[in-house]
């Protein structure tokens, strides 16, 4: 590899990444290098997933797990204003709320069946592991929204269409949430489970719950005269009505 | 391994068009800062002639406008995707520090301008030759032949640049695979960015029966997508 130069400096390349990387954790002692902070936890779940799986794995990972959450509430806290920026006022504060608590309450509503399904598909997973893969999920998933940020913001800055800002927010969340998932199937691949159609499953009822979850806490991107709706209902009929009414 | 250790010399264009890539992978290395002030400083020239040339034909203060707008897009997308492109990469395998992936972006963009640059003179010398814009301008053949030199110049430039930020992505991942994924992926966030920034920056070329301004008052009224969209409803017939 790179052949051509060997005078420069060759950047430690990643490999394909042709999930699931089934070599044993910790392997390299790249990966048994401690994580001793939030940024260090920040730019590992990023350039070094392994590293990261591999300190999920440890005993006393917890550290490592709450410091992941941090940044992840964090970052979707900041998306959550740049999706505020669209109403202004007090969407300001109440879109990163309803964003970082939404997240909260689905993981916190879909991490029993995960845990559930592990053990069903044979996995060796400890709790805290697959916390901690969660974990994980959320914060690649978070940190690739704050990617996107600036583009976001300067799309709620040229519309008023909220159907175009709602569709967009979600295509964003949708890359970044694949991004995620990546991570988690790849850490899943290493609990010995003998197969992944759980984890499939569960990924279903994830994206489930969190597309329901930005109806049952409507408005996010618009504004309402309530904090939270008055009327109870399921995301694409709520969808297909503020498709309707931006059409008409 | 130091890359201070590492004598790539002064980036200059040549290196750049040629696409010299594992002399320009050195170039993204920390401690050569002055790479970063030498694309942005082509950036200006190159994109900048290239929209003097394309304003004047309405006017010259117009063409001091687009001579800004041109290098200021340029450079707003690939600062405005510059964390975006840094967490994708290694996502998908290209292990690249932010600086690295921001100047990879950059030296593509630089290679674009360099080109638009050069090829000014003959649009400017198109511009001269061209009769004075009229209220009917938009029917006429001039206004049709010059809108499609501007987009087979750009086009061009643009697939230059691209396929020289492509060998430097295969450079610095040695994988072609990757190289391809990670462009992909780049060029999507870009061109998505850019065609807003772009629509926001209107007009290029003006518009005789329009005054001549920096940005529309209209500039942040709707986007790209939206006008892309209206005009297609417009065209199948659909209310």
């Amino acid at each position: 590899m790179n052949d051509l130069n060997p005078t420069g400096p060759i950047p430690p390349q990643l490999p394909t990444p042709t999930y699931p990387i089934r070599a044993p954790l910790g392997e390299s002692p790249e990966e048994r290098e401690p994580i001793p902070n939030l940024f260090a936890a920040t730019e590992a779940v990023l350039r070094q997933p392994r590293r990261v799986m591999y300190h999920l794995r440890q005993p006393g990972s917890g550290r490592i797990v709450i410091a992941m959450l941090f940044v992840a509430m964090l970052c979707a806290a900041g998306y959550g204003v740049v999706v505020g920026t669209f109403s202004s006022g007090a969407q300001l504060w109440i879109a990163p709320v309803k964003i970082v608590g939404g997240l909260l309450l689905a993981t916190l509503i879909c991490l029993p069946s995960l845990y559930i399904f592990a053990c069903l598909s044979g996995s060796q997973a400890r709790l805290m592991e697959i916390v901690g893969l969660v974990t994980g999920l959320l914060l690649l998933t978070t940190l690739l929204l704050i990617g996107f940020a600036p583009v976001a913001w300067l799309f709620s800055q040229s519309t008023d269409s909220l159907a175009w800002m709602g569709t967009l927010h979600l295509v964003f969340w949708g890359i970044a949430t694949v991004f995620g998932l990546r991570f988690l199937e790849n850490g899943f691949a290493h609990t010995k489970a003998r197969s992944n159609a759980g984890l499939m499953t569960w990924v279903v009822i994830f994206v489930l719950v969190v597309l329901q979850m930005t109806t049952a806490l409507r408005p996010i991107v618009g504004t309402a005269e309530t904090f939270l709706p008055q009327e109870k209902k399921f995301f694409l009929s709520h969808w297909g009505d503020s498709l309707k009414s931006s059409l008409d | 391994m130091n890359s201070s250790s590492a004598t790539p010399g002064r980036l200059d264009l040549r290196t750049l068009l040629q696409g010299q890539a594992d002399k320009l992978r050195l170039w993204t290395q920390p401690g050569h800062s002055r790479s970063i002030v030498f694309n942005v400083a082509v950036i200006f020239l190159g994109a900048g002639l290239y929209g003097a040339a394309m304003g004047w034909w309405r006017e010259p203060l117009q063409g001091f406008y687009v001579a800004l707008k041109f290098p200021l897009i340029i450079l707003l997308t690939a600062l405005g995707n510059a964390l975006l492109n840094a967490m994708l990469a290694p996502l998908l395998g290209l292990n690249l520090s932010f600086r690295q992936s921001l100047l990879a972006i950059l030296m593509s963009f630089t290679i674009t301008a360099a080109i638009l640059g050069a090829f000014s003179p003959l649009a400017a010398f198109v511009i001269w030759n061209a009769p004075a814009m009229t209220p009917d301008v938009k029917s006429t053949l001039t206004y049709g032949f010059i809108k499609l030199l501007h987009v087979a110049v750009i086009a061009f430039a643009g697939i230059a640049g691209t396929v020289r930020l492509y060998q430097l992505l295969a450079e610095l991942g040695g994988s072609k695979a990757v190289a391809r994924r990670v462009l992909l992926a780049w060029l999507a966030g870009n061109l998505f960015l850019g065609s807003q920034l772009t629509w926001i920056a209107r007009p290029f070329i003006g518009a005789p029966h329009l005054p001549v301004v920096f940005l529309r008052d209209t500039a942040l009224q709707g986007n790209f997508y939206e006008n892309v969209f209206a005009t297609l409803k417009q065209l199948l017939g659909v209310n």
